[in-house]
């Protein structure tokens, strides 16, 4: 008997048919064991957890970009205040120099001409609201003291000299301390550094060497 | 976007077979709410998947994963998937049989679901994959991840056990 007989018997509900599942059970399976269908609605759930799952990738992707606008932004404010620190150091050191020529330009090099630091100190007392370093150094006598006005506040120049050159001396107190830097321009030689709450410009036409050692003193004086 | 046309090939490839999926699920877990619940679950799990998928006949590749999801899910539920068949049991069934065909034909119907749903897992899904599905051996060998010579011996004792089933409930 094979399971088209067996199919026909279920149908005419021949008694044999019972007998027939017990022969051959595996092929009704086939024919009637149920074959469950799935329930409606469950491809629409699956569609839609698919679509759930597909969007899923896609917030990591937005997070992503964000994060990276983000970053770039970041970046991008750094460099520009990087630049502009920068921009405002050239400007000062443009400041600076023309301080400095000036002061030798005219007849305003000294505001109190003296080589002791204990009259050019006390000098500056009620014109600036700090007081100024001044020091004995030895090859680089004290000429004097003037007042300078630089960024928006009074500065204490100290001029010092070394053979026939005139070395300028800015100083004022600032709060954000800056890396040390050397440059040239025009033929006039520039140190910038700073310490202890003050920043310091040394301006001179003396040669770069001589002028080094003329900031080291300094510092370590 | 290439995530859309992905999603497109993938709903083509497997979503004509959910009959096929859920009737397996339902078999093995014997309930129709779980048996929803992990067929929605193995399409997921077969759309994360789906580049493991190399243009093989869907159906099997997805009844794979739907085979997987449901006897990890027997197996997190505490079942045996190879408990065993009590015997004792569905041979002394107290079932009287009935003089009329008609009813004696549903009963055989009636036993033939039943006994298909208490056989153990491993022969039962072999079957239905088998007589429901009619996958080759060789299919059924690589969704069970058995050897098809094992395939053929569960198969062949599923129906032995069937036989025995059916003759103790219509007996």
């Amino acid at each position: 008997m094979n399971c088209e007989t067996a199919r026909n018997m279920m149908e005419t509900n021949d008694p044999a048919l019972a007998e027939h599942v017990l022969t051959c059970p595996s092929c009704m399976i086939g024919t009637h064991a149920r074959y469950y269908e799935a329930p409606p609605g469950l491809e629409r759930k699956i569609r839609q957890s698919l679509r759930r799952e597909q969007s899923a990738p896609s917030t990591w992707r937005w997070l992503t970009l964000a994060a990276s606008l983000l970053l770039g932004i970041s970046v991008a404010w750094n460099v520009a205040q990087f630049r502009s620190r920068a921009d405002r150091e050239q400007l000062l050191a443009d400041n600076v120099l023309s301080a400095h020529v000036r002061s030798l330009a005219g007849t305003h090099l000294l505001d109190v001409p003296s080589s002791d630091q204990h009259t050019v100190k006390p000098w500056f007392n009620g014109k600036l609201d700090f007081s100024p370093g001044v020091k004995d150094l030895e090859g680089f006598p004290l000429l004097g003291g003037r007042l300078e006005y630089f960024g928006g506040r009074p500065a204490a120049a100290l001029i010092y000299g070394r053979h026939n050159h005139t070395i300028n001396l800015f100083t004022w107190p600032s709060a954000t301390p800056t890396a040390a830097s050397t440059q040239t321009r025009n033929g006039y030689h520039l140190h910038h550094w700073s310490g202890n709450g003050m920043t310091f410009w040394a301006v001179s036409d003396l040669n770069e060497t001589e002028l080094g050692q003329f900031v080291s003193l300094y510092g370590r004086n | 976007m290439d995530s859309d046309r992905e999603q497109a090939r993938f709903e083509q490839t497997v979503i004509p077979h959910l009959n096929a999926a859920y009737n397996l699920a339902r078999w093995l877990t014997r309930n129709g709410d779980d048996a929803e619940d992990l067929v929605q679950e193995s399409y997921l799990r077969a759309f994360r998947s789906f580049d493991t998928f190399q243009g093989q006949d869907g159906r099997a590749w997805l009844l794979a994963v739907v085979r997987n999801t449901c006897l990890s899910w027997l197996r997190k539920k505490g079942h045996q998937p190879a408990a065993e068949f009590d015997e004792q049991m569905h041979s002394t069934a107290d079932q009287s049989p009935n003089a009329e065909s008609v009813l004696l034909n549903q009963a055989a119907l009636g036993s033939l679901h039943d006994c298909l749903e208490a056989l153990p897992l491993e022969f039962r899904e072999a079957i239905v994959l088998r007589e429901l599905e009619e996958l080759s051996y060789k299919e059924i060998s690589e969704i069970a991840r058995v050897p098809v010579g094992t395939v053929m011996s569960r198969i062949a004792r599923g129906r032995k056990r069937l036989q025995q089933c059916l003759a103790g409930a219509l007996r």
